[in-house]
């Protein structure tokens, strides 16, 4: 009995000191060793991930080719021109997509640097819009002054000419000439509303003429979740993608 | 975790003190305690703004093609881990978004294979709010590690008592405190998707809850998963701008500014100590490495002398 004793206060009394943690031993840290190590083909993948992620990765592919349009043409980019058919095709599809969300927008615009692939003629799938547009970028509306809409179109001058739908200008030395907007010219004593992206709104790639709007709208939907539904919109009414080069951007020699 | 931490150290302490106990009731010397001459060898692997990169990167010409992928990092994990005793495996955020695993899967593959490969604690990147709190509780559960997120208050939304403030794990003795700093959401994530998050400053958040982990925690090693951004031109608050205004951070794990460090920036403190800051990337094309040797500070030696006491 009074060994239980002792030993319930032993147990008691231990537990307490070892539970107490200024009794901890404290250590000094000291580097040793402190360099990133590449992840690349010299690591043995491992087979037990892959297996795990296999059948993901088989839903992944099948949603991916899902086709959800068809082109008549091979929507190339050519860098070099004032205008290209893919460009044409992404920028006719945000005015579309910006109508949708404030049926006042009358311009669009995107640039060379943000459409990153071409689309092939024939079917178009889900994969093919994310190829075309990898970025979570977000559809944004903003209302611009007619001055802004100027300085806007002087910038297009200077790059050559940047994926546009709306409005129709020519490039002359560099410089904007015969700016027509619904076939009339820009008027820089009126405001226009004009459909891009996050990333240009906010001064990406340069932009000049936008970052100052009088007014914005955000929308949380992603360009790329817009170009699918626009794709498949174009389907549902039995229309296929037949964007043409229509000299909406000209260079005067 | 905390409350695992805890249990087993709970369940350690009474095996440790029944030992004691037979022990002493034979009369014998011992010191049951840590062996304090011993020193301990910790190594810290981390990644940041994975954004959904299952597989390596594509060969596209992109920059980082071929790179990176779960499978590989699964591989060079258990390499390391055969080789050191002492492991620990982080993330400082951005884990969804870029690829579509995410768009089709809401995260649970990214959370699924960071379970399998072990990950002891993540942080929450601005991309973790792509799909709102319900998007993050959409596949929470697939989560078998916890998130340490400090700054963000998030009691008056679904994701309430769900992550952590900080937490501690022990290693041979040596005690890690990890809290996570999140980067303002406010114009990085559609206000819907925010909604009801509090956003908390992240100096003064750390001024309150590293000294915790120090004094109270008694932790020998204190790391910050930061999703803050390595630093910035205009005037931000960055990895590089938060240590000068703190002390005592041993290591801070960084991502979202996607900063590809070969080694990781000594910078110093608010007490002119060195806080390392340390950031690999995206997408899993590199793993963080650091490797930290612990040496007991031999003039504290209370702790061993009255073991000695009792058990004799």
């Amino acid at each position: 009995m009074r060994f239980n004793r002792t030993l319930i206060l032993l147990y008691a009394a231990t537990s307490l000191l070892i539970g107490c943690k200024t009794q901890k031993i404290q250590y000094l840290p000291q580097v040793s060793y402190n360099t990133n190590i590449v992840i690349d083909n010299s690591i043995t993948p491992d087979s037990t991930i892959i297996a795990y992620y296999a059948p993901y990765k088989v839903k992944l592919e099948k949603e991916m080719n899902r086709q959800i349009g068809y082109s008549d043409y091979y929507l190339s980019k050519v860098r070099s021109q004032p205008e290209f058919l893919v460009g044409n095709f992404f920028a006719d599809a945000l005015l579309t997509i910006g109508k949708q969300i404030d049926p006042e927008t009358q311009l669009s615009l995107a640039t060379k640097d943000g459409i990153r692939t071409e689309v092939k003629q024939g079917p178009i799938t889900v994969g093919s819009m994310f190829e075309l547009m990898p970025f979570e970028n977000t559809i944004t509306v903003l209302e611009l002054k007619g001055t802004d809409v100027l300085e806007l179109c002087e910038f297009i001058a200077k790059a050559g000419g940047q994926p546009i739908a709306g409005f129709t200008m020519q490039i002359e030395h560099d410089k904007p000439v015969n700016i027509n907007i619904n076939g009339q010219p820009l008027d820089t004593n009126k405001t226009y509303k004009l459909v891009t992206y996050d990333y240009l709104a906010n001064g990406g790639d340069y932009i000049k003429g936008i970052t100052n709007p009088i007014s914005r709208i955000n929308t949380p939907n992603t360009v790329r979740e817009e170009l699918i539904r626009y794709v498949e919109e174009l389907t549902s009414k039995g229309k296929h993608v037949n964007t043409q080069l229509d000299g909406r951007i000209t260079i005067l020699k | 975790m905390e409350e695992l931490q805890y249990l087993n150290r709970k369940k350690f302490i009474k095996s440790l003190a029944a030992l004691g106990v037979i022990i002493a009731s034979f009369g014998l010397p011992t010191a049951f305690a840590q062996d304090a001459s011993k020193e301990v060898k910790l190594t810290i692997l981390h990644t940041n703004d994975v954004h959904s990169r299952v597989e390596p990167f594509p060969m596209d010409g992109s920059r980082l093609q071929g790179l990176g992928g779960t499978a590989r990092r699964s591989s060079l994990l258990s390499k390391i881990r055969n080789e050191e005793k002492n492991v620990l495996l982080l993330d400082a955020g951005d884990i969804f978004q870029g690829t579509p695993y995410f768009n089709l899967f809401d995260g649970e593959v990214e959370l699924e294979i960071m379970s399998k490969l072990g990950y002891d604690a993540g942080t929450f990147g601005n991309h973790e709010f792509d799909n709102g709190v319900a998007g993050i509780l959409k596949h929470f559960d697939k989560a078998k590690f916890p998130f340490v997120t400090s700054n963000y208050d998030f009691s008056k939304t679904e994701l309430a008592g769900k992550t952590k403030e900080y937490i501690v794990i022990e290693k041979d003795g040596v005690r890690i405190g990890i809290f996570g700093l999140g980067v303002d959401v406010e114009g990085l994530v559609d206000p819907k998707n925010h909604k009801d998050v509090i956003y908390l400053d992240p100096v003064e958040v750390s001024n309150r809850i590293v000294p915790i982990l120090k004094n109270q925690e008694k932790c020998d090693l204190v790391i910050c998963l930061s999703h803050l951004g390595y630093s910035y031109k205009e005037d931000k608050i960055s990895d590089l701008t938060l240590v000068p205004k703190t002390r005592d951070i041993d290591l801070i794990i960084g991502g979202h500014t996607h900063t590809l460090l070969d080694k990781p920036t000594e910078v110093l403190n608010a007490d002119g100590k060195v806080t390392l800051v340390n950031q690999v990337g995206n997408g899993g094309v590199r793993l963080g490495r650091i490797d930290y040797i612990f040496n007991p500070i031999t003039k504290d030696k209370k702790y061993t002398s009255k073991n000695i006491d009792i058990a004799n």
